[in-house]
């Protein structure tokens, strides 16, 4: 049983192998010209405006989250497309139940006011 | 007209819940209607009870069918005088109280009422289940009654009291229900039921460890020597009238549950345990007589000679002789008649002595109070089992019945009498004679509230003395025949 | 590969009378977080309480139209199943969320967390409480375990301006996170060791294809046990309790003790006696260690607690101990006993935090011992639920905490765990100290009531002469005063008739036809 793992493991070597082989090739070939700016965070190569204690507001991380529960969820409908034909009225019903739950949450974020930006 | 246990069993309960519901005045006087209501209906009981006819009067009905716990109460040679002694000394107790102000008195009475209807219960019962249930349930009250109505270190007398038999008992749960598990034939419906159990002895293995937990709870109920750690405490602190129940009757469940339980049921434990309960009684006797020789304080004078009387009765039940059973029962009677005038009288003290009962206030009152001088000596006389008392008959009894089986402890327990007579008189001459006390008001006892009701106990005391034959006709009829099964048991 | 599947995907038969309590408490959470968006004092204060209190009593309802004696049936194709273990121990869900509503209405958490979210989160948890009872699977079983834990985390902190109930939330939420996880470790291994999640199959192939001693399955079983532990508050994995309890919000602590408990202990039932009954060699006398552990630890430990909600939590250890030992049992009667145990235990501790609310509403000394001083006298209405719960818990006999024990003892004894049923009454000896100790205060001090309210410095302790205030009687908070009143009836009726409660256990006992054999 353990032997049809074997792919798995051989899969898991070669990533880390070529990874790292990778990375020090790098480090080992590259040229190194250092300037100021090329040690500069990445931004678009203009100059970084962030400073290193900037805070983002709370209302950022509320709407990120909200976003991520909402997109994830809609993740789940894609097993159901794939066997919508085999399960037929039970998958559709289930998924309509399951967007309707998912109505219920946006109207409840929206109404209690999660969604303007303070 | 047909006795129903029930109605004695609880109509001292009701009594102390109408107490509840009647003015605060009133509310004493209802619990003594209750217990004299239940006085009279024993003394029915004892005028119907046949001699020799087993057990009577018996309501057995299902109580919880899936544990099998039966509501089975009975009344038979053993338990028939030990349940008039409750009936009878719960009057002069709730009527002491009665005359008493108390704070929240409803409550009081209430407490009271319920627990008599729990000893009545422990007393009656003949379901070992049901035993169980009344023997735990009668903390529940003298925890209050102590606790709320005690001396100045009452929470922490009464907690240890309760701590102490309660730790007993839960003991004697797990005993009573493993017994009922193993006794009970695979497949069969388990039984609690006493006589069941007697007809399907354990094998001696299980029956040693249950044998201790049983022994432990009523050795701590009793209290015998290692375990009396609460009694002093518990002495002090309690209200007269709750101590008085407590030392002259709760005190005899634990040695009545050797005789009702472990002897029929555990035959061979007890056998094999008897030298063990034998030395834990005498040395009761000699530690307890010796205590109470060296106590100034009235009440645990009495305490301690508690603990010797309780040795001797548990003496004359481990001699497994049918002389020493009936001698132990007959004991527990009589130890219960004595005290209860004991605590009554030492109220009467220390009302004279400005509410002191230590026995440094007292003396000097015997020439200008000679009725009290009187019913004094005639208690105190009875206590230390002069000739011509029914305690003589008992201990007689129970030594007799000790010197059949183990000659060496009887000897060693013939000292106890001796001792009896000492601090019985010691304690006698300290309250009444000797230089009068500092602050001592020799009053004699008024007419009414204090002779009235002391002076059907002497009588009962004075009676029994005259005729000791009255008790021993009807324990006859039981006592040998508890101890007959242990024996066969014995020759098996 | 895909055509494979195909095949074998097809609708699942769904027994939707089976289920329909799950939608009723499912369904009312959401029409209560709906309900709780209309704005006005009308909708917060009635309207929302009023419908969790429909969607709990429609549960009620429809548990007792399945109910039905005899084994399992399957409502969603082996995930869940219902049967009297199942559907009695719901009902005990469904009563502690009947009482938590009266015991919330009136308290500051709901103020301060909203109405519609707190009971919304209840009824969620509840949801997940009822999916963890009827759970024949070990996936179910997870997504129950976590359905119940994460609204409660929530709870916990629902008090959101007080530091402490924050404190609680979070640390029942890592703690709680560690307890998942290593079930959830366990559960992967039990399957990696059967190839089986329900509990049916393993069971079957526990003896047959896998070997009792297989390192596999014994450190999947001790994993799961260890994680089950965690929610039971079984010691040793029973540390957060006094510390959530206490900072919990006292109507979450009263739900927490009580149906949480209840829920972990409908799991372990269903979880050893039915998947994996036929290890019970193996793990019995690592669970028997537990419970004897848990008995000690939390008898001891409740000793020396003032506050009466740490101790409630140290005795609540401690009674998971006893009714632990039932499970060991592993027999019918260990089933019928634990269940009866579990029911009596709801009746003395909602009986006991009844009292705590109403008293810490109103008393300076907040949930402290001493918040019950003299309470004999001032309001003897409180005074005797709660005295009537210690005594039951201290299984005192006419209560049904005595009656419990016994039928514990009885279980363990029948079982030839007899030593087992004398650590249980050990445990009860110890336990009288603090029971005692609270019974004494509210009997056996003198009476002096603190007036309520006022500034610290000018704190005064008078008689009660001049009247009691109005805010200290009870009769102010009439809901949390017949929650405690009705529950130490129940106690006291029970521990004196408990045949109803006898039948409904029997029947409980017929649920696991494993333990016939």
């Amino acid at each position: 049983m353990l032997k049809s793992y074997f792919p798995v493991v051989i899969f898991i070597l070669l990533g880390a192998g070529v990874g790292t082989a990778f990375t020090l090739l790098n480090n080992v070939l590259g040229p190194r010209r250092p300037n100021p700016v090329k040690r500069e965070p990445y931004e678009c190569g203009l100059p970084s405006e962030v400073k290193r204690n900037f805070r983002f507001g709370i209302s950022f991380y509320l709407i990120a989250m909200l976003f991520i529960l909402f997109d994830i969820e809609v993740i789940f409908l894609y097993p159901v497309a794939i066997q919508l034909k085999a399960l037929g009225t039970f998958a559709l019903v289930e998924t309509v139940v399951f967007i309707a739950l998912l109505l219920v949450g946006f109207v409840f974020v929206w109404r209690r006011g999660a969604l303007e930006w303070r | 007209m047909t006795i129903y246990l029930s109605i004695i069993l609880f109509l001292p309960g009701v009594a102390g819940m109408l107490a509840l519901l009647v003015p605060r005045r009133l509310a004493g006087w209802t619990l003594v209607t209750g217990t004299l209501l239940t006085l009279a209906y024993t003394i029915v009981m004892l005028a119907r009870f046949k001699i020799g006819g087993g057990m009577q009067f018996v309501t057995d009905d299902n109580w919880i069918s899936e544990l099998g716990i039966r509501y089975h109460l009975g009344v038979d040679g053993l338990n028939l005088f030990l349940v008039i002694l409750t009936a009878l000394l719960w009057v002069p107790a709730s009527i002491a109280a009665a005359l008493r102000e108390w704070d929240r008195p409803r409550l009081f009475m209430m407490f009271m009422g319920l627990s008599e209807t729990a000893v009545l219960g422990a007393f009656m019962a003949q379901d070992l289940a049901l035993f169980v249930v009344f023997f735990d349930l009668m903390l529940v009250p003298f925890y209050f009654l102590v606790g709320m109505w005690g001396g100045e270190d009452r929470v922490y007398a009464t907690t240890k009291l309760v701590i102490y038999t309660l730790a007993g008992s839960l003991l004697m749960l797990a005993a009573a229900v493993a017994l009922g598990v193993m006794a009970t034939p695979a497949g069969g419906h388990i039984s609690f039921s006493l006589a069941t159990l007697a007809q399907h002895p354990l094998s001696g293995g299980s029956q040693y460890w249950l044998f201790i937990l049983f022994a432990v709870a009523f050795l701590v109920k009793a209290p015998a020597f290692p375990l009396h750690g609460w009694m002093p405490d518990a002495y002090r602190e309690a209200p007269l009238p709750v101590i008085l129940v407590f030392s002259a009757v709760v005190s005899k469940v634990g040695v009545y549950g050797f005789l009702r339980i472990v002897l029929p049921v555990l035959p061979q434990a007890s056998v094999h345990f008897q030298e063990l309960m034998l030395a834990i009684a005498v040395v009761s006797i000699l530690y307890g007589s010796i205590l109470a020789f060296s106590q100034d304080e009235a009440r645990l004078v009495l305490g301690y000679s508690s603990v010797a009387q309780l040795g001797f009765i548990i003496l004359g039940i481990f001699s497994l002789d049918p002389k020493g059973g009936q001698g132990a029962v007959m004991q527990m009677i009589n130890h219960g008649l004595v005290t209860a005038p004991l605590f009554l009288i030492i109220g009467y003290l220390a009302i004279r002595a400005q509410g002191r009962d230590s026995l440094d206030w007292m003396g000097g009152m015997a020439l200008r109070a000679p009725v009290l001088a009187g019913v004094f000596l005639i208690v105190a006389l009875a206590t230390l089992a002069m000739p011509g008392s029914a305690n003589f008959v008992g201990e007689l009894y129970i030594l007799f019945g000790t010197f059949q089986s183990k000659i060496v402890y009887g000897i060693v327990a013939s000292a106890g009498v001796v001792l009896a007579a000492v601090y019985m008189i010691r304690f006698y001459q300290r309250a009444m004679h000797n230089p009068v006390g500092p602050q001592v008001e020799s009053r004699d006892l008024a007419l009414g509230p204090e002779l009235g009701v002391i002076a059907p106990l002497v009588l009962v005391i004075l009676a029994l003395g005259v005729y000791p034959n009255f008790l021993l006709h009807r324990i006859n009829a039981f006592a040998p025949t508890a101890n007959d099964r242990t024996e066969v048991s014995v020759i098996k | 590969m895909t055509t494979l599947l195909i095949a074998a995907a097809k609708a699942p038969v769904i027994d939707y009378k089976g289920i329909s309590p799950l939608f009723a408490v499912a369904g009312g959470a959401v029409i209560v977080l709906m309900a709780a968006l209309i704005r006005g004092r009308f909708a917060q204060r009635v309207l929302v309480p009023f419908l969790t209190v429909g969607a709990l009593g429609a549960a009620i309802g429809l548990s007792i139209w399945n109910w039905h004696t005899g084994d399992s049936r399957p409502i969603v194709e082996g995930a869940l199943a219902i049967d009297p273990l199942a559907l009695g121990l719901s009902l005990l869900f469904y009563i502690t969320g009947l009482a938590t509503v009266a015991f919330a209405w009136r308290s500051r958490a709901l103020r301060e967390s909203g109405t519609g979210e707190f009971f919304g989160l209840m009824l969620g948890s509840i949801a997940g409480m009822t999916i963890l009872g009827s759970a024949e699977n070990l996936i179910t079983l997870f997504v129950g375990i976590e359905l119940l834990s994460i609204p409660l985390y929530v709870m916990c902190a629902s008090d959101v301006r007080r530091e402490t109930s924050l404190e609680s939330g979070l640390k029942y939420l890592v703690i709680g996170s560690v307890g998942s996880a290593t079930l959830l470790y366990g559960l992967a291994l039990i399957y990696g060791a059967t190839g089986h999640t329900g509990f049916a199959e393993i069971n079957n192939a526990i003896g047959n294809s896998v070997n009792l001693t297989d390192p596999l399955l014994l450190t999947g079983i001790a994993l799961a046990a260890a994680g089950l532990a965690f929610k039971a508050s079984v010691a040793p994995f029973h540390a957060w309790t006094p510390d959530v309890y206490e900072g919990a919000p006292t109507p979450v602590t009263a739900f927490m003790a009580v149906a949480t408990k209840t829920a972990a202990f409908a799991v372990i039932l269903r979880f050893f006696l039915e998947a994996l009954v036929s290890a019970q060699e193996q793990w019995a006398p690592a669970l028997a260690a537990l419970a004897v552990i848990t008995i000690i630890v939390g008898n001891v430990g409740a000793i020396a607690q003032n506050s009466l909600k740490r101790m409630l939590a140290w005795s609540g250890v401690a009674q998971a101990g006893y009714m632990l030992a039932g499970v060991v049992v592993g027999t019918q009667l260990g089933l019928q006993a634990t269940a009866f145990y579990l029911a009596m235990y709801l009746f003395m501790n909602l009986a006991a935090f009844g009292v705590v609310i109403a008293r810490e509403r109103v008393s300076e000394h907040g949930d402290g011992l001493k918040s019950l001083e003299g309470l004999g006298s001032a309001s003897p209405l409180l005074a005797w639920p709660m005295t009537i719960a210690m005594l039951s818990l201290a299984g005192f006999p006419a209560t049904a905490g005595f009656i419990g024990k016994f039928y514990l003892i009885s279980a363990a004894v029948d079982g030839n765990w007899a030593w087992l049923g004398v650590m249980i009454v050990v445990g009860s000896m110890l336990s009288l100290v603090y029971y005692l100790r609270v019974i004494a205060v509210m009997w056996m001090t003198p009476l002096k009531i603190e007036l309520p309210g006022r500034p610290r410095r000018a704190r005064r302790e008078v008689q009660p002469v001049a009247g009691w205030s109005p805010e200290a009687d009870p009769r102010a908070q009439p809901e949390v005063l017949l929650v405690t009143l009705i529950m130490a009836a129940a106690t006291i009726f029970f521990g004196i008739v408990p045949s109803p409660l006898f039948h409904l256990a029997h029947d409980v006992g017929t649920s696991i036809s494993a333990l016939f054999s």
